[in-house]
């Protein structure tokens, strides 16, 4: 049988023309001798009556300060994908092509029992193939799948996947039926070489690999998600993405046997970032060594994510998503920390040069029982990562001479770098973000890559 | 969200975080969490301080320099009045010639290494990055400099410190490894 796995996202999906079209490319390729399985994502983006989020919101609105049970939760955001894929398949029966819709413990999708945030651990497509080779179009809930405790247990658990799910369902359907290809439908063309709306007439990438991808996609760009890139380069499927909206090719991601030699991929930005620089200058060797651990440590218990480290003697700093800096003003701006072998003597942290009237408070009445030492950190508000994405370009001499010279010619202040194998970041402004992947994205001559 | 309290904060004991993830590599999915670590060494950093006049021309000047004898450089550091990079052992000695010409102040450490500690998607892992560097501190190592990918986490640090910590980063992932 010659399977291919159309995954369709919330755009695809957000309209009936919108269904309508995504519904003709399945039916296509059914035409073309394919016998397609067909994933989906909830309906529309955030706002939209379904979306994964509104439904998020219709959980969370009971009361804002009592979070939701992560099992509830996966019930509730479950929902938008079933929808969705009962709608596509009636869609699809409308123009005559028999379908059947299939939760994702229905399509065999067996996962570990980590909710919100689920592996697939295993898939039985014995319910697929058996739709298959009735004559229907099986149509999967993307985003899901279920955790069965032991064997006998009865039902099973109903899990969602997390970041990327809908793509990792179609990734991880395409190897469990062997499938052909497997083809990520969205609503842009393909892979750009940069943000359409910092660089409108970005060109689309033909071909890119599975770890310029992964780099692309974690410094900013999420057309797909690298869980999904993973499986299909560990099974060999060629995976694409393509626009439902338009003739274009799409891009293909290939194995980096398949696409050698060296090239700039693109330029991405992230969102927005806060970047702290926490000043360890008044604290002896040992006591820095506890306050950085400390520093880390509660980052880490709080998933905090980290970009740009910058580690010095006398210093430690990280930017950190502006979603979680509440999070870390939280914990950290008056987190008071006390020296081994010297009950007399704490450090205080300080969020902000300006300490807040609780951290005075803290000083003052601490101040009374001993010495208090401050550990200010520095605070960048409004800060975003531009990253140049490349493959064996990295290494290149001059490239960050090349980098923070264009940017210095044109006035952009760059507050910190960092580099990898396949990717050059600057830290510079929010205001500056656009310009700054303008000018990367010109001078590197990417405005003519095909 | 926890409400911080001063006596909380005095007392806190905290248990140990795992750095493997709490469900194994399946056959679609690799494992969360480290999963590795593996050692690159061969390595000179590079500090250029106390740069004259508007930094970052100044900056330029010496990218300029290291550019001009053709040598790569990795983990560029942006500092108050300079920079640092790391450059391949072989090529010190060429570093430190052109920037001999010019009116830096700089000074070479060689005997430097990275270490790669490989996670998948380690950026979206919520906290693993922030771990990892807690363990690499409370293993005593001096850390010089940090970058990652998608897929890992690099650390540079002296050769010593690099076995050092690779050993206990392995030793944490072992007895992890038996604890499941």
């Amino acid at each position: 049988m010659r399977i291919k796995v159309m995954k369709f996202g919330g755009t695809s999906v957000a309209t009936a023309e919108a269904r309508l079209r995504s519904a003709m490319r399945v039916i296509s390729a059914k035409e073309q001798g394919f016998k397609p399985v067909v994933v989906v994502s909830a309906i529309g983006r955030k706002g939209a009556p379904y979306a994964t989020d509104t439904l998020i919101s219709l959980l969370r609105e009971i009361d804002p300060d009592v979070e939701p049970e992560a099992r509830e939760m996966d019930l509730m955001i479950a929902c938008g994908e079933i929808l969705s894929s009962v709608i596509f398949a009636h869609t699809l029966k409308t123009l005559g092509h028999a379908a059947q819709a299939f939760r994702g413990g229905q399509a065999g999708i067996r996962t570990d029992g980590i909710y919100g945030n689920a592996r697939i651990v295993g898939i039985n497509p014995s319910s697929l193939i058996r739709s298959v080779e009735n004559g229907h179009i099986p149509v999967v809930c993307g985003f899901q799948g279920t955790f069965v405790d032991h064997p006998g247990a009865p039902g099973g658990e109903l899990t969602t996947l997390g970041r990327g799910g809908s793509d990792t369902t179609g990734a991880a359907l395409g190897a469990a039926l062997k499938a052909e290809a497997v083809e990520i439908f969205t609503d842009v063309d393909g892979i750009k070489t940069a943000d359409p709306d910092a660089v409108n007439h970005a060109p689309t990438l033909r071909k890119v690999t599975y770890d310029e991808v992964a780099e692309i996609a974690h410094l900013g760009a999420k057309v797909v998600h690298p869980r999904a890139a993973e499986i299909a380069m560990q099974y060999g499927i060629p995976l694409w993405v393509k626009n439902t909206f338009s003739d274009d090719e799409g891009t293909e991601i290939v194995s980096r046997e398949n696409f050698p030699g060296r090239r700039v991929t693109g330029v991405t930005h992230t969102g927005k970032l806060v970047y702290l620089q926490f000043d360890l200058s008044g604290a002896g060797e040992t006591d820095r060594t506890v306050l950085e651990s400390r520093i880390y440590e509660t980052m880490a218990r709080y998933g905090v994510n980290l970009f740009m480290l910058d580690v010095s003697p006398s210093s430690t700093g990280f930017a950190v998503p502006r979603s979680q800096y509440a999070i870390v003003e939280n914990v950290l701006d008056g987190l008071v920390i006390p020296v081994e072998g010297d009950p007399r003597r704490v450090y205080l942290f300080q969020i902000g040069l300006q300490a807040s009237r609780e951290v005075e408070t803290q000083a003052k009445l601490l101040g009374l029982l001993g010495e208090v030492r401050r550990v200010p950190a520095s605070l960048t508000e409004g800060c975003t990562m531009v990253s140049l994405v490349g493959h064996e370009y990295m290494q290149q001499s001059g490239l960050f001479l090349q980098v923070l010279s264009v940017l210095s010619e044109n006035q952009i202040s760059v507050l910190q770098v960092s580099d990898s194998d396949y990717s050059l970041s600057v830290l510079v402004t929010e205001s500056e973000r656009d310009r700054a992947v303008k000018l990367l994205h010109q001078r590197f001559g990417l405005d003519e890559v095909s | 969200m926890r409400s911080k309290t001063m006596t909380e904060t005095l007392n806190c004991e905290l248990d140990p975080l795992p750095l493997l993830g709490g469900s194994h590599e399946t056959e679609f999915e690799k494992r969360r969490g480290v999963s590795h670590t593996e050692l690159r060494d061969g390595f000179a950093q590079v500090h250029v301080t106390q740069l004259v006049g508007e930094v970052m021309p100044a900056r330029l000047a010496v990218l300029q320099a290291v550019a001009q004898v053709q040598v790569s450089i990795d983990f560029l550091k942006l500092t108050p009045t300079g920079l640092s990079f790391l450059v391949p052992s072989d090529k010190a000695a060429v570093v430190e010639t052109a920037l001999a010409g010019t009116d830096a102040k700089f000074s070479v450490r060689r005997d430097r290494s990275i270490v790669m500690i490989h996670a998948v998607n380690i950026r979206d892992e919520e906290g693993l990055i922030a771990l990892v560097m807690r363990e690499a501190i409370a293993a005593g190592t001096t850390i010089d400099h940090v970058g990652d990918m998608h897929d890992r986490l690099l650390l540079v640090v002296s050769e010593a410190d690099a076995v050092r910590l690779q050993s206990r980063l392995q030793a944490r992932l072992d007895e992890e490894s038996h604890a499941h």
